[in-house]
């Protein structure tokens, strides 16, 4: 291609990344230059400066919150990606009209009303929860468990419940996508389940698991409305701490700054996503 | 069978029993009592359904939710259209790289940082919270997703239909508006559906953006917060049954248009 272009190719250039500089670019950058501004007297001081970075890498409160943060989103992501690969794997080579069933069985809870799923859960997990009362009348204990509502563990079962469509759907669309003749190939030269499995089923829906996990960890690690909602003063997250400094903490640069570390995280688990979803052998081969 | 299999298939069976199970419930919940973890099967109402009603204050935050997705779905596949066009025309494949990766920024991005961006940027050039700011919040969000929609119908369109077009002596509008725009048609419908649910849907973006007035997914959190009601429950109720039955539906049409596209590629 040459390096020539007519002026109506640049006109057409300009308009679609003008509309989007606008719209998506200018905040972000705006956003990102807040980071480095600070709060005086409840008033947003524009003066340069790397003071919110240094308060978060030297305040020890902010590294644990971050690191209970990145440890929970891992745990999720973990749970959730093995789990989905087993319902995944169950619901694989169905017949036709179950096939269909199953995808509505996931899909039903990925479109469902995100806050509804939250309420849901914590309905069923609280103290007047239905889990807590059945095994109450059951008599299998003689007081409701307080342990599992509104601490950090609440925050983990609720975020993997409400995640869990997110691993298994990714997965199962790859899994479809494998040629059933591979399958057949393999199972006809001897090889067993766990065999099929793992060389031929596991590599190829690749892009399907790395999918999934980015998705979750992205998701985990950056949510604040299932620590706010579940979580309790003990449920404390990176989310939950930015969404604070817009609200009662009133500190817009801070909160920003530590948006722009979740931003960092965030980056950083599409890459490794991506590398994970293309492995070295088919690198090499494009 | 294995035990391994016992395994697997008790883990399988746990996943789908915690993703029905409490939705279930809360739909059980906005119909009968509950005493000691025994439902009360006798005092069967809709009298949550009543309530919820004679709710004036919902239906206001119901009307508010149904606008936003409205303007933002409108609005998005327009701007998305205009995009996809501009990137459809043969542009350098670079703005096309920068393009796209501009797109898909706010999809890719937690939720919470396009919220406080916008809500900064929108008080530095003095647009107030409220209905208007959460609609080109919502605008930001769905982008991503009604412009891959309207791109891959734009892109799966025989070039030679074009080409055909021009041949027959049609200038560049009419071939626009007689052999592109019908055939992206059904796209554009489709995108302005999903941005249309996406939308209802978005609290975290709204969160930040939505200042005095409320949304029904925002109400539904404040009420959280304060606590539990039957009124609660049968919002939910209604809400589940209302995305069940579109996914349903969307679900069936999509696999009968599935074939059919089939042949087409």
């Amino acid at each position: 291609m040459s390096g020539r272009f007519s002026g109506a190719t640049l006109a057409k250039s300009a308009l679609a990344v003008a509309i989007l500089g606008v719209l998506i670019v200018l905040p972000l950058a705006v956003f990102l230059a807040h980071s480095f501004y600070r709060m005086e007297d409840r008033e947003i001081v524009r003066a340069f400066s790397f003071a919110n970075y240094a308060e978060l890498a030297s305040n020890p409160a902010y590294r644990s919150v971050f690191v209970q943060t990145l440890w929970l989103a891992l745990q999720v992501t973990f749970i959730n990606t093995v789990v989905g690969w087993i319902v995944a794997r169950a619901m694989w080579r169905r017949r036709q009209r179950l096939h269909f069933a199953l995808i509505l069985a996931v899909a039903v809870p990925l479109l469902l009303s995100y806050v509804i799923k939250i309420y849901a859960v914590r309905m069923f997990l609280g103290v007047n929860g239905l889990l807590n009362s059945t095994l109450t009348s059951l008599g299998i204990i003689d007081e409701p468990l307080g342990f599992l509502l509104f601490n950090m563990a609440a925050v983990r079962i609720t975020l993997c419940v409400v995640l869990l469509p997110y691993s298994i759907l990714p997965i199962f669309l790859t899994l479809e996508r494998v040629p059933s003749r591979l399958v057949q190939a393999a199972e006809d030269l001897g090889a067993s389940a766990t065999q099929v499995f793992w060389t031929v089923l596991f590599p190829l829906a690749l892009p399907g698991t790395a999918m999934a996990t980015t998705l979750t960890f992205v998701f985990a690690a950056g949510d604040f409305l299932i620590p706010e909602l579940v979580g309790g003063p003990n449920g404390f997250t990176l989310g939950r701490l930015i969404f604070t400094q817009f609200g009662l903490a009133y500190n817009w640069p801070f909160g920003a700054a530590l948006a722009v570390l979740l931003v960092v995280v965030t980056l950083t688990a599409v890459v490794l996503g991506q590398r994970l979803a293309q492995p070295r052998w088919q690198r090499q081969n494009a | 069978m294995r035990p391994i299999s016992w395994v697997l298939a008790g883990v399988t069976l746990v996943a789908f029993i915690a993703m029905y199970l409490p939705v279930l419930v809360v739909a059980l919940l906005s119909f009968f009592w509950v005493r000691r973890g025994v439902v009360q099967w006798e005092s069967f109402s809709f009298d949550a359904f009543a309530a919820l009603a004679a709710n004036a204050d919902l239906t206001g935050v119901l009307t508010n939710s149904i606008l936003i997705a409205a303007a933002a779905s409108l609005l998005s596949v327009a701007v998305a259209a205009i995009l996809a066009l501009l990137v459809a025309s043969r542009m350098p494949r670079a703005v096309v790289a920068l393009v796209e990766f501009m797109v898909f920024l706010p999809f890719v991005l937690p939720p919470i940082v396009t919220g406080l961006s916008l809500l900064i940027a929108f008080r530095e050039v003095g647009l107030a919270r409220g209905l208007a700011a959460v609609t080109v919040g919502h605008v930001v969000v769905v982008l991503a997703v009604v412009y891959s929609t309207i791109i891959n119908r734009l892109r799966a369109l025989s070039p030679t239909l074009v080409a055909a077009s021009a041949d027959l002596g049609a200038n560049g509008w009419q071939t626009f508006r007689f052999v592109v725009l019908p055939q992206m048609s059904s796209a554009l419908v489709a995108a302005g559906v999903l941005a249309f649910a996406l939308s209802l849907d978005e609290t975290v973006v709204t969160l930040f953006l939505v200042g005095d007035s409320s949304t029904l997914p925002i109400r539904l959190y404040s009420l959280m917060r304060v606590g539990i009601s039957a009124e609660v429950n049968a919002l939910a109720t209604l809400v589940i049954g209302f995305t069940t039955v579109v996914a349903i539906f969307a679900g069936r049409a999509l696999l009968q248009h599935n074939p059919h596209e089939g042949n087409n590629a």
